[in-house]
This record gives structure tokens, sequence and C-alpha cells, in this order.
């Protein structure tokens, strides 16, 4: 087995490097740099190698949603094709310009999705997004770019601060764009046409897991009755079947504990989390890297929303119902 | 690009004046035109053939973008002719190297899959097709011909199914599809109809005269009563203009209407469709497939001193989203609207959506 490979040291390194990596993209390329650095000499080896390797992964960072569809993608790949290997060695190299090219083509899928989702965006229309999410920004870019008028509201969403990154974005690509509390949702949504969210991870019953106040997002919306889209690069659907939020796997017993936190509520530092319209628009003027995450412990980082509440999901394999995405994750698992 | 231009130019004309309305007769039109087309026309390759129909379709399509079934019909033909390419050429690869270890099945549509996968092999366009190709591919375009032709068939068998004796059902405007449906109920079952008038066309009028003629026990009632009667009602039996991918229908204005009403009291609302009003497009605006009427028949000119000082206007259709909807009844059975993804993904390749040559 490969001792000298530190798989989450590569992966952290990769992500670090290009901002513009997605986690599972990044996770995929950490898996097929491991491979390049194996020295496995028998199948199980190799396999359990692998499998390893992705469980590290996996509990090396707080949120692995997005990245656990990715090396689950890659193993189910790698498994479903080592019946037939003729010779290891060059099966392990197929193997590496298959992930390889894989990252090619994850870039294009984004472009893909915002070519698909650009018909649905009216002129003249005001939509809401939230937080940070790329493929998100590019595809209002792409809007933009193809002469559509619309303006954006996008929550701020106070744990990550993704929504001041979004509007930064979009406002340099020109779209009129106004960031606004994450509690401000249920008032915009009346000046709303539609709401778009990006994705986490996709689960099978067509579900959405992303980052957290998607949910209530999505309640407001269906109480308002204006459609609800996510946009999810097809990398993303994870065999999950969550029927709560609590069935996620970042959820622990952690999560939302009644503890006595160590926080001082009357200060009215940034660094418990809070945000006071001051705060907002000092925050918007120069954009704050959060390392506040620690005191932030307890709270989830992504909810789970139900089928239902979707309208239609955007991705790479056209645009599909809630329940179209099952029919593509038995297809990649039977 | 194609020969047959008068012919092509004669259809384009024809749904242009609007001289040619109605999803049936235009799905055939546009059949029998591709036929024409593609036994007319040399082609060698599988993508001068689909180049030479997209074209075709492109100018069909855009002769009137309101009848999405010449496009439905467009998409299916060039679904066969890439399905009839893909057996010959693996069948003309399995005759060359038997010896060889067998080739990756051909991938049939975009997958997760594909991301890690080998790109699909762009056809070869130096394969030798065999001679018997082009009747292949006429074969099962006539095959799409007598599936049009039977549908009324396919769809009104599941009649005895759908309607109980003794059952008040509503429906609105003429729809042919509904015509039968009920009419071949009324063989075997007892029941009553209330069809709302469908003001400005008054089309349900109409229909409640054939109706009666087949001896069923026929109200009509406006369509301002519909909200008022729904509550006695058991069953409401739709016909459709088109079906759009996520469910949704683009339907005789009056149909939302109707469909709400249903909603209210938890009626079910059933919608009786051939499956070539299945477009694969989605409802990107609610009216992007609608049209307005001449608004003649809706305030006429002779009232003019009021024409001056109001607007009028006369859309055509209304778009009902998919949770208005229980059940489509197709000529392939009964499915939710949350299954008609899977009858696109079966009839109409992905890459035929839009008919960029």
């Amino acid at each position: 087995m490969s001792k000298d490979f530190d798989v989450v040291a590569n992966y952290k390194s990769l992500l670090l490097n290009s901002p513009e990596l997605s986690m599972p993209v990044a996770a995929i390329q950490s898996l097929v740099e491991l491979i390049k650095h194996s020295n496995a000499t028998t199948m199980s080896e190799f396999m359990l190698s692998i499998n390893v390797a992705s469980q590290l992964l996996k509990s090396s960072v707080r949120n692995s949603i997005s990245l656990s569809a990715g090396c689950d993608l890659f193993l189910r790949f790698v498994t479903r094709n080592s019946q037939d290997v003729a010779e290891f060695e060059t099966w392990k190299a197929t193997l590496i310009v298959r992930g390889q090219s894989f990252v090619e083509k994850a870039d294009a899928c984004r472009y893909k999705i915002a070519e698909l989702g650009v018909p649905f965006i009216k002129d003249g229309s005001t939509i809401l997004i939230h937080a940070h999410s790329r493929v998100v920004s590019l595809l209002l870019q792409k809007a933009a770019e193809n002469h559509k008028r619309f303006k954006v509201f996008v929550t701020e969403s106070s744990q990550t601060r993704g929504g001041i990154r979004s509007a930064k974005m979009l406002r340099a690509a020109g779209i009129p764009t106004t960031i606004i509390l994450d509690a401000a949702v249920g008032y915009v949504i009346d000046k709303v046409d539609m709401v778009l969210v990006g994705a986490e991870g996709v689960v099978e019953n067509g579900g959405l897991i992303n980052q957290i106040g998607s949910y209530q997002m999505a309640i407001v919306a269906k109480a308002a009755n204006k459609p609800f889209y996510a946009v999810a690069e097809s990398y993303k659907f994870v065999r999950l079947f969550p029927l709560n939020q609590y069935d996620l796997p970042t959820y622990n017993a952690d999560t939302l504990s009644f503890q006595e936190l160590n926080v001082d509520y009357d200060s009215k530092s940034d660094d418990a989390g809070f945000v006071t319209p001051s705060a907002l628009s000092q925050t918007a003027l120069h954009m704050k890297t959060s390392e506040d995450q620690g005191s932030q412990g307890s709270n989830p980082l992504v909810d789970y929303t139900p089928p239902n509440y979707i309208t239609l999901l955007f991705t790479d394999l056209g645009v599909l119902t809630p329940s179209g995405v099952s029919d593509e994750l038995i297809k990649l698992y039977l | 690009m194609s020969k047959n231009n008068e012919l092509v130019d004669d259809l384009v004309a024809k749904l242009k004046r609007r001289q040619l309305v109605g999803s049936s007769a235009v799905a055939h039109a546009t059949l029998k035109l591709l036929i024409v087309v593609i036994s007319k026309n040399n082609w060698s390759t599988c993508n001068q053939l689909l180049n030479i129909v997209k074209s075709v379709g492109q100018r069909l399509v855009q002769a009137n973008p309101t009848e999405l079934a010449v496009g439905n019909i467009v998409r299916r033909v060039l679904h066969v002719i890439r399905e009839e390419f893909r057996e010959a050429e693996s069948s003309a690869a399995t005759n060359k190297n038997q010896s060889e270890f067998h080739a990756a099945p051909l991938t049939t549509s975009s997958s997760m899959y594909n991301l890690l996968g080998e790109t699909s092999s762009i056809p070869d366009d130096n394969v030798q097709y065999p001679s018997s190709l082009r009747s292949n591919i006429i074969q099962e375009i006539r095959e799409i011909k007598d599936e049009l032709e039977n549908i009324y068939d396919s769809i009104k068998n599941q009649a005895s199914l759908q309607i109980h004796s003794n059952e008040i059902i509503m429906t609105i405007g003429r729809s042919k599809t509904v015509e039968e449906f009920l009419k071949m109920a009324a063989v075997k079952r007892k029941f009553q109809v209330l069809v709302a008038e469908s003001a400005p066309s008054y089309s349900g009028q109409d229909m409640a005269v054939e109706l009666s003629k087949a001896g069923i026990e026929t109200t009509v009632i406006p369509d301002s009563a519909v909200f008022a009667v729904m509550s006695r009602v058991n069953k409401v039996i739709l016909g459709t203009h088109a079906v759009l991918a996520n469910g949704g229908l683009v339907a005789i204005s009056g149909t939302h209407m109707m469909a709400a009403a249903a909603k209210h009291h938890s009626i079910p609302v059933v919608v009786c469709t051939g499956l070539y009003k299945l477009s694969p497009l989605y409802p990107y605006d609610e009216d992007s497939f609608n049209v307005t009427f001449n608004p003649d028949s809706v305030l006429g000119f002779e009232e003019g001193d009021l024409i001056e000082k109001v607007t009028v206007t006369n859309p055509y259709y209304d778009y009902v989203s998919p949770d208005f909807v229980n059940l489509f009844i197709t000529n392939q059975g009964g499915h939710p609207p949350s299954y008609l993804y899977r009858l696109i993904v079966e009839n109409y390749d992905p890459n035929d959506h839009t008919f960029d040559l």
C-alpha cells in the first residue's frame, strides 16, 4: 500500500490552489493521484487502498456530502470496470486517463447546465438565489451575456458569507444584485419570480442537500407559489435517502445540542456569527473569510429539501423533474 | 439542402397561414412529408440524414411554433433514424471482428457514468451500411404512422376502467380524444356528462351535440358555473393541445380554471392524450406556447364605441401546471405526471430537443 502518499493533504492543497474546483472533482482528482502513487500488486490490495482513501477523505471534512458523491462515483467506476481487467498495469493507466478526462468534463458540465438553464430566465424578472454556488453564478452570468435583463436577490448566508461572494461576481457581470439577510427571504418573496439554488448533493428521491437555509427558502417559495429550481452537476447525485433533516450523514450528537455556548451575546462582534445591518455593509465592502467556524460548531452546515418543494432540477443530463434523479442513479448502480 | 422543396414549402405555408391546425392534423402531415423527404433524398451517413430531417423540421417548427406536435414528430423520426443507424453499425462491427472481444455497449443516452466512461463514439462515416437501411428506416417510421392512426383506439379501450356507472363527468372544449373516450365508455356504462360551453369558441357546445348523438346524457353549462357544479362531479376528463415535459398542459383556455376548481374540491383530473402531443420542451414561462386569437368573438366590432375604450384580448390556450393533473391516459396506458420524463427518454433522443444543426 502507498503509505507515503497523503490523500487528504493532496485534496486540501488541490482545493486551496484552485478555488473554482468543486469538492467532488477535487476528490476524484486526489484519488487518481493516489492510483498514480499506488504500488499495489494485487487487485484486492488496490481496491482496499482506494476504499480506505475515500473513507479517509470523507472523514477529513465536516461536511462530506458532495465529497462523498465524487468518491462514490469514482469507486463505482473502478469496481464496475474491475471485472474485465486483462492486465493490471494497463488498467491502472486507463483509470488515470479516465480520471483526468473527468476533471475536464466536469468543467464542461457547468457550461452545459448554464446553457440549459438560460431559457428559464425571463426578461425583466427578479431571481432569488442562496449563498454562493459556482454553477448558479455561471448560469446567471451566461444569461446576462445573452442580454437577459434581470435582478438578483442573494441571501447573505451568515455562516459562510457566500452571498457576498456571489454578489461581487454578479455585479461584476453587470447584474443588479442586492444582498438580503437570511431572515428576509419571506419579506422579499413576493417580489421574486423564481428561486435558484445550487446543491451539495442531490439525493435518491430527487431531494436536495444544500447550504443551510435552502429548505426554508423552498418552503417559503412553495407557500408563495414561486418556482424553486435546483442547479446541480450530475456528479453530485448521491445514494442517500434521507427522510428528514436528522438522517443526513453530517448530523451528529453535537448538532444543535443544548449546551452552554461560550458566546457573549451582548458584544457586537462578528466572531459570534451575528450580523447587524452595519456589520453587513462592512462585510459587503471587504469580504471576510470566516475564521469563526469554531463558535458555530453546533450549528448544521447543510439542510435537506424534500423533492415535493423542488420544481425542476437543471443538470448536465438535462432538465429533470425530481423523480428523474432516481432513474439516473439506478442506471449507474444497477 | 433537401429536394422536395415544393412539398416542404407547401406545408410551411399551410402552417403559417393556419390552414392546418390541430395536433392530430399537423402530426399526420409532418410524418407524411418526412417519409417523402427520407425516401427521395440522397444520403449515405447518419449525420447527412439527420441534417436533412433537422433542416426540414426546423422550418416546419418555425412556421408555427405553437403547434408542438410538429416538433414532436420530427424528434420521433430523428430518434428512429439514430436507432436504426446504431443497429446497423453494431451489426457491421460484430461481422467485422467477431473474434475480437466485444465492443462496449453503445450508450443510448447521457448518464452520470459517461462522465468517467468513454466518450460515445461519433458515428463513423466510413461504415458500409446494408442496403436495407433505407427501407428499415421507412418501415420504422410507418410504424409511428400506424401508432398515430390507432391512437384513439388504444386510448378509448381504457375508458371502462376510468369511468364507472352513474358517475358525473365534467369536460371542456371539443377534443376528439375525449369524445371517443366517452363514447366508448357509454357502450358499457350509463353516466352523465357536463360540458362547459368554452366561450368564446363555444367548442364545448359542439362537443355536447356529438355526445348526446351517441346517447350520453349531456348538459351544457356556462363556463362561469364550473366551480358551482364541481362539488357534484366525480371526475374531470380533459383533452389537451400539448403536454410539456414537466407534465404541464397547453390546453384550451378555461382548462386552468376547471382544473383549479377540481383541485379545490379534490376531484381527480384525468387528461386523455396521444403520445405525439408529449413535448420534451419545458414551459419556460407561462405564455411561451400561447396564442391570442381574433378578439372579434369576445367583443364584436359592432360595439364600436366600446372597442375604442378597452383592450380586448382572446388568448386561445391556458397553461395548466402539473400539480393540477392526477393522471394521463395515453396510448401506452395511464401515467402520473411524474412519470412523463420516462416517456420522453424512451421516445426522443436528448440531442434532438432543439433542432440546432
